[in-house]
């Protein structure tokens, strides 16, 4: 594992406004590059925050997207003033108030990662690892999943995604695609009095989604940004208020089912998805999960994930 | 060689892979991050992922990251590829059996299993009915459940009198269009084919439905809907399909001369002289001395030299086009409609639509992620 020399959160804002503006910063997700071009003030101080903890590369040669967040045009500019986002010079969708350029960002690169990264199953799921040894955590939204995500990462789990669970067709391991947590409306204050270690961007009000904010991914975790892990189990968890802790071995069909079509493009790679998904069933233990308290919810995570990594023969 | 334009050094990489994959050994990864940019744009990144893919080890000099987005537009093209299939079993399922339908283009590349169909992205599906069948395969659709797009009265009219295709139809939640046509040059047009002849060289394909242009008309046909049926922007692809047809079925000397007899006979000579000009410069395509095709005028050619570059091929687009650009692109459309109406119907269509573009628009609705 290579030591990060520069992060981004040493830089002065300057020198990242900078770099922003003349296209010359990338983000590296693990799985992605992605090329950011920026002139706006609030989305570089923003940024700075919340992907602190990422290199702060030298010009990379090579980016997987490439993409501008930019100021609205023309006279609306003055009146309501916007954030939009472009790939490739198109803007796929409509613009935000300037002030939530960071999770228009956001969301656009999760756009761009869903539409074009096909050469991944992405599923729809958050993604740990202990070492190499990951597990897969899919869930419908609101489930708790980005919150149960993200009080992990603060107990130690390296964090490989809260969103997508990339699984390689080819080599069936999973990859980091790190970017920051979105943490939604309550969530944001129950992480925040979660843990001291946990760096939380700025609160974004009323969005599409409610009150939205980032919290931003661990050095360990970015560090290992370029190490897949081996999936070792699968759980879909569910928060329920004052429920005790149930855990439920899953059949393997329900849990294929529940894990394959959550997924942004099972249907694109057609036999290719199949079999991966088969095989990650077929090698990793499957539970449904019930909690209510963080804690406890992790230890027995931990536990299972520790379990199921020494059973699972060495590769 | 033709000049490219104003266009990025990286095209060169690009043109130069689609000749020799070979070269993707010697790529730097900033070049390649362009090549893939641009591949993307001409919507050839697929067909340069299979181009890459079936050359013997030269997988494992490509770097990771590229192969990425290789596998990804491989593994796209195959899903939309799939997504035609189904639509054209759902179309022989409603079509009257004894009516002959005839494929055109990407569909018919499709089911012919060309080398030319490999890794392409395929676009809608465009059928084609002799004209006194037209109605009837219109209504097999429509009762079918296929829906017409909705188009205003003038623009229906201009499809049914003026076109040679009607409007775009679509199955509600089907993902790929249908076109149907009735000949392959719009009706208005200043060149007519001898359809009668297009018609009676139709070949079946083994094992399918439906019935396909002979090889050297599907030729044409794409030469035709370039140079004569389009404003050439981001062509570049119908430029690569015509080469790899040109290679697949235009082997001897005897089949050249064929294919400029049909070109001649079809009033194609123009379309054609231009496509294999373009084709040789920037594809490599091997060409035979002195082919039988009238040329057009040493002036005609200069221009369209200047136009055709910067209207097809594919540009960064990190940045709105230059002026250069623009110019070209508003003398291509302007050349396109010259070509498409009679002098009369042009000046009545370019006078409805500026009339319309003075009138007040509803807003554009952008799709939501």
């Amino acid at each position: 594992m290579t030591v990060e020399h520069s992060r981004i959160r040493d830089q002065p804002l300057p020198l990242l406004l900078q770099r922003l503006s003349s296209a010359t910063l990338a983000l590296d997700y693990g799985a992605a590059v992605i090329r950011v071009r920026s002139r706006l003030e609030d989305f570089a101080r923003d940024l700075r925050q919340v992907y602190g903890a990422f290199a702060f590369l030298d010009d990379a040669p090579f980016a997987d997207f490439h993409t501008e967040v930019c100021a609205g045009q023309g006279f609306r500019a003055f009146i309501r003033p916007q954030s939009r986002f472009l790939i490739d010079g198109a803007q796929p969708f409509d613009p935000f108030p300037l002030p939530q350029a960071l999770p228009h960002f956001e969301w656009g690169a999760n756009w761009c990662i869903a539409q074009r990264f096909n050469q991944y199953v992405l599923l729809h799921a958050g993604a740990l690892a202990l070492g190499d040894q990951a597990l897969i955590m899919a869930a419908p939204p609101g489930s708790g999943k980005s919150t149960l995500t993200a009080a992990m990462m603060l107990r130690g789990f390296r964090l490989l995604s809260d969103e997508f669970g990339v699984l390689c067709p080819r080599s069936g391991r999973l990859w980091p695609m790190l970017k920051p947590v979105a943490l939604k409306n309550r969530a944001i204050e129950l992480i925040r009095d979660y843990s001291t270690d946990a760096i939380i961007g700025p609160v974004y009000q009323g969005t599409r989604k409610g009150d939205v904010a980032h919290l931003a991914p661990d050095d360990a975790s970015v560090d290992a940004r370029r190490l897949p892990g081996r999936p070792r189990l699968v759980l879909f968890p569910a928060y329920r208020d004052g429920a005790a802790l149930t855990i439920r071995r899953l059949p393997g069909e329900e849990a294929f089912a529940r894990l394959a079509f959550n997924s942004f493009n099972y249907g694109i790679l057609g036999q290719g998805s199949f079999k991966i998904v088969a095989d990650v069933i077929e090698s990793c233990p499957a539970f449904a999960l019930e909690y209510s308290r963080l804690d406890e919810a992790i230890e027995s995570v931990r536990t299972m994930l520790l379990e199921s990594s020494t059973m699972a023969p060495a590769a | 060689m033709i000049s490219l334009g104003p266009a990025d050094p990286c095209l060169h990489s690009l043109l130069g892979l689609l000749i020799d994959p070979g070269g993707a050994r010697t790529m730097s990864l900033a070049q390649w991050d362009k090549t893939i940019r641009l591949a993307r744009q001409a919507r050839l990144l697929g067909v340069l992922a299979h181009r890459i893919q079936s050359r013997a080890g030269l997988l494992a000099d490509v770097p990771e990251c590229v192969l990425g987005h290789l596998y990804s537009a491989t593994a796209y093209s195959a899903h939309r590829s799939q997504l035609l299939r189904i639509e054209l079993t759902a179309l022989a399922d409603v079509l009257p059996a004894e009516l002959p339908v005839v494929l055109l283009k990407g569909a018919a590349y499709l089911v012919q299993d060309l080398e030319v169909a490999r890794g392409r992205l395929p676009g809608d599906v465009d059928l084609m009915v002799a004209r006194n069948d037209l109605d009837r395969a219109e209504a097999a659709l429509l009762g079918a459940g296929w829906e017409a797009e909705e188009i205003d009265a003038y623009g229906e009219r201009y499809y049914r009198e003026w076109s040679h295709e009607l409007p775009p139809m679509r199955f509600p939640g089907h993902a790929v269009e249908v076109d149907l046509h009735h000949t392959i040059t719009p009706v208005t047009g200043r060149l007519k084919p001898d359809t009668a002849r297009l018609f009676a060289d139709l070949q079946a394909v083994p094992g399918e439905r439906f019935l396909v242009l002979h090889p050297l008309d599907q030729i044409l046909h794409a030469a035709v809907h370039l140079f004569q049926d389009s404003d050439l922007s981001a062509q570049l692809r119908d430029l690569v399909d015509i080469d790899a047809l040109i290679r697949a079925h235009v082997r001897s000397d005897e089949d050249w001369q064929e294919l400029a007899a049909r070109a001649t006979r079809h009033q194609f000579d123009r379309p054609l002289w231009y496509v294999l000009r373009y084709c040789h410069a920037w594809l490599g395509t091997a060409l035979p001395e002195d082919l039988p095709l009238i040329a057009p005028s040493a002036s005609a050619v200069r221009l369209l030299d200047w136009i055709f570059p910067r209207c097809t091929l594919p540009r960064i687009p990190d940045q709105p086009p230059g002026f250069s650009r623009r110019i070209a692109a508003r003398l291509a459309l302007i050349r396109q409609q010259w070509l498409r109406l009679p002098p009369s119907l042009l000046l009545r269509h370019l006078g409805h639509k500026t009339w319309q573009s003075l009138r007040p628009r509803p807003a554009v609705q952008h799709k939501a992620g």
